[in-house]
């Protein structure tokens, strides 16, 4: 091979340890932000498949007021390129052999589910199949506790109204259960097309029409632009995304991704920036002979350009080569979590951000230092001449803040994320490098300890410029990742404080007052007692200061809590997740007042003293607002828009009783006999929801594990770009301590100590800089509450400490295994 | 090809002029002078020797000489050419086409093998088959069964043959040797002189020798003494230029 080509071999590159560095740095920026870019794609669009599917379609229109409506919105949206489905929802009487029960009908067209799966039996002892269509005319679904209550079989038919349809299977899940009051007694599905026949449905009957779509984003808003004109009070447009159970979790999952995606992007940035430099000082001496013998600089330039280029495609291959298998893998984690087969998909646009990461990170990170190359003099083949000035480094600084801000920014798409962690980085920065001065200013008086002490404190001293930039890139980097293990131990800490294993699965609702004694004592009995009981009156809201509230309010139209009832209690202790954020919870002795829920305070414009009028049947009520509260609406817990003290202003109102309670899946038969005691109780089963979204959690979980251990094999990277960088000087000492006498346990013991010292020094200050990331993330992006993670702070400086002497201890091998003098020839 | 005839008007004319060439060098507030006044001509097919102790400004004289680095003051004219005026990227190419040079520490690089050290430059000039004159050299040096061998594999006198035959593989008008044998033990740094001077005189290049190495230096046609930055031919007095 001719010379000046294999120059610019990669193979032969492959053999310098700091392209190595630089290489596998690149690989592993390409692999860690292909793999989350591949994989948040495919989540995003399993999740919002998943989390559509609790609409069975990504939009639903409900239509509460009774009526149908015009067929010409449903053309519209036809022509609009939506798919478009349609049901009905009802209660009736049913009759089956000789029982007869209230249930809740979903009578549905042949388009349904748009969104997700039905889960269905055709017989009990049947294996559950997913089907995506409902029953066909003349035959019907029924929840598998109303076959038992009705003492039904498959095959024989159940009465709706005039119709009798065949029970053709067993309705054990539909993808849009979700748990309104509407749906409270048990299910029966049927077609819609039967409807007519029933006659169930006259005039003024209780009846909602849900009308389903799907279609792409822009062209669902571009549709809800032209709907939302037309739309009526008792209308409502649902998204996946709004007031939905799932939408926090998924967006923190997000966050948490791009979060990742991000700090890989700047690790990786780091290890690249930290070897490339070191890579170009080592070619200074090769650039001063290719100078002499009579190459240019424009030849030098073109030698080492080429090289980044070959560098970057065999970084992108390299690092697909690493994402594809790695995704791969995560796609199937995902599709046994989610227990349905999952498209891997290589979605182009996905791996687009890669490809610019390995591009900036060559050109922004390693290609100053190697640009400065051609400045080399050639004199320095007789002499070795000054090096580098800080100085001359200082655009290339800048340069790559702009860059690293540009990848994240371009990356995580949020500029307070990028600003927060960025300005968070330089001013942690500027404290570690003072931190560590002084650190390193002390060194120099500390004395004492054994001979090992004695050396691994002067290695540090001796070292110190590259000690200090040591610590500083370690301790970010340890920063980084701590940063990530953090809000990863927060957010899954919050994740099953939400949905504990024990959390309320199931609702009772409408309980007379003289049968809460009864029903308590019948789960008490059960060992399930019961959550909270808290009494429930449907009213209202209709006046705000004694105007009507509607126009009072901008947008009242638009407000769904003004066009319903609302669901009002009374307490007289505020709910443990509840939180005041204005004014005061109620006196043990007050009697008026009303506390309202903080996100319709607000939108309301409400302010304490406001006085609201609440119309419950035909009487009115009206009290002053004495509290705003926050409400955790995922809680699966009763939760009230408005809340009054006891014997308060809804004492004498009708009220019924809600409360939630656990009940374990084997002991479900016992909502049987629950039913037939108590038959006007209407049970809600939320433990179906309650488990995929637990299911959704895992996987998320599990995808910021992997995400999080890509991220540290990064941190791995730097930390051998990091340590290489004094790796010359440090062999030739050794050898030289060797030569003179030293014993390979001094010398090891030495090494490790030094290592030890500036890994947990670095540990310590990366781990406080995290503390406060973490911090300031939590309010950003995560508004959780903030609290030290001791466990973390203790273990990170150790694990760092134990790391670093290990691989300071590894980096010693070559002085330990051959003689000093083959080695100082080796050196030379 | 040479392509810098262009400015070399006169074959006839002294290889290498020096006129007034001092150096001086910024030390923190401090200025050094390291040259002072040094003005010598070398002819075409001579060989010079500078001796002089460490820090005499020797390696320095070298450096600007060969057009590595360029004076304060005064003008170092090589071939014709005045290498002060020209750019830097001129002065590469001088010295791709006209230059060979020989250090102390090898400089070899160690990625490459023998065989490649040597093609190095002849690549860089753009010569046509350099394996081939490679080869060559280095059968003429002793190295024919050592080409694929990479510098770590080799000893130091075995190094210094490699870049001796590197440096006279592009057939260059004039040589600079730094301190040849100046990392060599006595026996093989003769050898490595003998072979040195016998190239030298089949090339008929001129060789510009820096050394302590008396021996070396008595081989040579003319010897210059140095001394704090002051240049004198003790044996040819006559001959050295103001």
């Amino acid at each position: 091979m001719a010379a000046t080509k294999k120059l610019m071999s990669v193979r032969r590159d492959w053999r310098e340890r700091d392209v190595r560095v630089v290489l596998a740095a690149l690989m592993i920026a390409v692999a860690t932000v292909a793999t989350i870019a591949l994989f948040a794609s495919q989540l995003q669009r399993t999740l919002v498949t998943s989390a559509s599917s609790f609409l069975a379609a990504d939009r639903q229109l409900e239509a509460e007021n009774g009526r149908p409506i015009p067929q010409t919105w449903l053309q519209e949206a036809s022509d609009q390129g939506l798919a478009t489905g349609r049901m009905v929802e009802f209660s009736t009487m049913v009759f089956g052999a000789d029982n007869f029960q209230l249930v809740s009908v979903k009578a549905v067209s042949n388009e349904y589910p748009l969104r997700g799966d039905i889960e269905i039996q055709r017989d009990p002892s049947g294996a559950r199949e997913l089907v995506n269509q409902g029953p066909r005319p003349g035959e019907v679904w029924i929840n598998p506790r109303l076959l038992r209550l009705l003492d039904l079989k498959i095959g024989e038919s159940l009465e709706v109204g005039n119709l009798n349809l065949t029970v053709s299977g067993l309705l054990i899940r539909e993808p849009d259960g979700g748990f309104q009051l509407s749906a409270l007694a048990p299910r029966v599905m049927m077609h819609q097309d039967d409807v007519s026949a029933t006659g169930v449905i006259q005039e003024g009957s209780r009846v909602e029409y849900v009308y389903l779509f799907a279609g792409d984003e822009a062209s669902l808003e571009s549709y809800y632009q032209w709907l939302r004109p037309r739309l009526e009070p008792g209308h409502e447009w649902k998204g996946v995304r709004d007031g939905e159970t799932l939408s926090r979790s998924l967006e923190r999952a997000e966050q948490f991704l791009l979060l990742g995606g991000s700090l890989a992007v700047m690790l990786a940035a780091v290890a690249v920036a930290v070897a490339s430099r070191q890579y170009a000082l080592s070619q200074r001496d090769a650039v001063a002979l290719l100078k002499t013998l009579g190459l240019n600089g424009a030849g030098i330039s073109g030698l080492y350009l080429g090289r980044l280029a070959l560098w970057g495609v065999t970084g992108i291959v390299g690092g697909l080569l690493v994402a594809i298998p790695l995704y791969w893998l995560l796609i199937r984690m995902l599709s046994e979590v989610l227990e349905r087969p999952v498209d891997f998909q290589l979605d182009p646009a996905a791996l687009v951000p890669a490809l610019l990461t390995a591009l900036v990170s060559l050109f922004a990170f390693a290609y100053p230092p190697v640009r400065r190359l051609r400045n080399v003099p050639a004199m320095r083949v007789l002499r070795s001449q000054p090096g580098e000035t800080g100085r001359e480094a200082l655009p290339d600084i800048i340069i790559a803040i702009v860059a690293v801000f540009g990848l994240v920014w371009m990356y995580a798409g949020e500029l307070a994320l990028v600003v927060s962690l960025l300005g968070g980085l330089v001013l942690l920065l500027g404290a570690l490098g003072l931190a560590g001065w002084l650190l390193v200013a002390t060194l120099r008086k500390v004395r004492g300890g054994g001979n090992a002490w004695r050396l691994a404190l002067a290695g540090l001293y001796r070292h110190r410029r590259a000690s200090l930039s040591q610590i500083a890139v370690f301790a970010m980097t340890l920063m980084l990742a701590a940063t990530l293990i953090l809000v990863r131990t927060s957010l899954l800490a919050d994740w099953q404080a939400q949905l504990p294993g024990d959390a309320p699965n199931h609702f009772l609702i409408n309980i007379a007052p003289e049968a809460v004694d009864d029903v308590d004592a019948f789960w008490r009995k059960r060992g399930q007692p019961l959550d909270k009981l808290y009494p429930m009156v449907r009213g209202r809201l209709t006046e705000l200061n004694g105007q009507p509230v509607k126009e009072t309010v901008s947008n009242g139209e638009s407000i769904n809590a003004l066009n319903r009832e609302l669901n009002l209690t009374w307490i007289s202790t505020l709910p443990e997740d509840n939180e005041i954020v204005e004014g005061s919870w109620f006196d043990k002795n007050q009697k008026n007042g009303v506390s309202v829920e903080a996100e319709l305070a607000g939108k309301l414009g409400l302010s304490l003293g406001d006085k609201l009028t609440f119309t419950i049947g035909s009487r009115r009520v009206t009290e002053a607002v004495t509290s705003i509260r926050t409400v955790q609406w995922d809680s699966m817990k009763p939760n009230f828009y408005m809340a009054f003290p006891p014997e308060g202003g809804l004492t004498d109102m009708p009220a019924t009783w809600i409360t939630s309670f656990y009940l374990p899946r084997d002991q479900k038969n016992a909502l049987n006999e629950f039913s037939r005691r108590f038959p006007t109780v209407s049970v809600l089963e939320i433990d179906q929801v309650i488990e995929r979204i637990q299911a959704i959690v895992r996987q998320v979980t599990q995808a910021i594990e992997a995400i999080l251990a890509l991220i540290l094999a990064a941190a791995l990277v730097v930390l051998a770009a990091v340590v290489s960088a004094t790796l010359h000087d440090r062999q030739r000492e050794g050898a030289l301590l060797r030569t003179l006498g030293g014993r390979q346990s001094l010398l090891v013991r030495s090494t490790m100590l030094e290592f030890a010292l500036l890994g947990g020094f670095a540990g310590l200050l990366g781990v406080v800089a995290a503390e406060a990331a973490v911090w300031a993330l939590q309010f950003r992006m995560f508004d959780g509450a903030f609290q030290w993670h001791w466990h973390v702070v203790l273990s990170i400086p150790l694990v760092s400490a134990v790391v670093l002497a290990l691989f300071g201890r590894w980096q010693l091998r070559p002085v330990l295994s051959v003689s000093p003098m083959l080695l100082l020839r080796r050196l030379e | 090809m040479n392509q810098m005839t262009n400015v070399n008007p006169d074959s006839q004319s002294p290889m290498l002029r020096v006129k007034n060439l001092t150096h001086r060098v910024s030390v923190e507030t401090d200025t050094l002078t390291i040259l002072q006044g040094v003005s010598l001509e070398i002819n075409r097919g001579e060989s010079v020797a500078i001796v002089g102790r460490s820090g005499s400004g020797k390696t320095t004289l070298l450096g600007l000489l060969a057009g590595l680095d360029t004076p304060s003051e005064g003008t170092v004219e090589l071939d014709g050419a005045v290498i002060s005026k020209l750019s830097e990227d001129e002065r590469a190419r001088l010295r791709a086409h006209r230059v060979g040079f020989v250090f102390q520490s090898f400089q070899l690089l160690p990625a490459l093998t023998a065989l490649e050290n040597v093609m190095l430059p002849l690549e860089l000039s753009g010569m046509a088959a350099p394996e081939k004159r490679a080869r060559e050299l280095l059968e003429r040096v002793g190295l024919g069964e050592r080409l694929i061998h990479t510098p770590r594999q080799l000893s130091g006198g075995e190094q210094q043959r490699v870049a001796i035959a590197r440096a006279f593989a592009s057939d260059p008008l004039i040589l600079f040797a730094d301190e040849p044998t100046g990392n060599l033990d006595n026996r093989t740094g003769q050898a490595v002189s003998d072979l040195l001077m016998a190239l030298n005189r089949e090339q008929g290049a001129t060789l510009v020798m820096v050394t302590h190495d008396e021996y070396l230096a008595a081989r040579c046609n003319r010897q210059f003494h140095i001394e704090a930055g002051v240049l004198t031919e003790p044996d040819a007095a006559q001959k050295v230029a103001h």
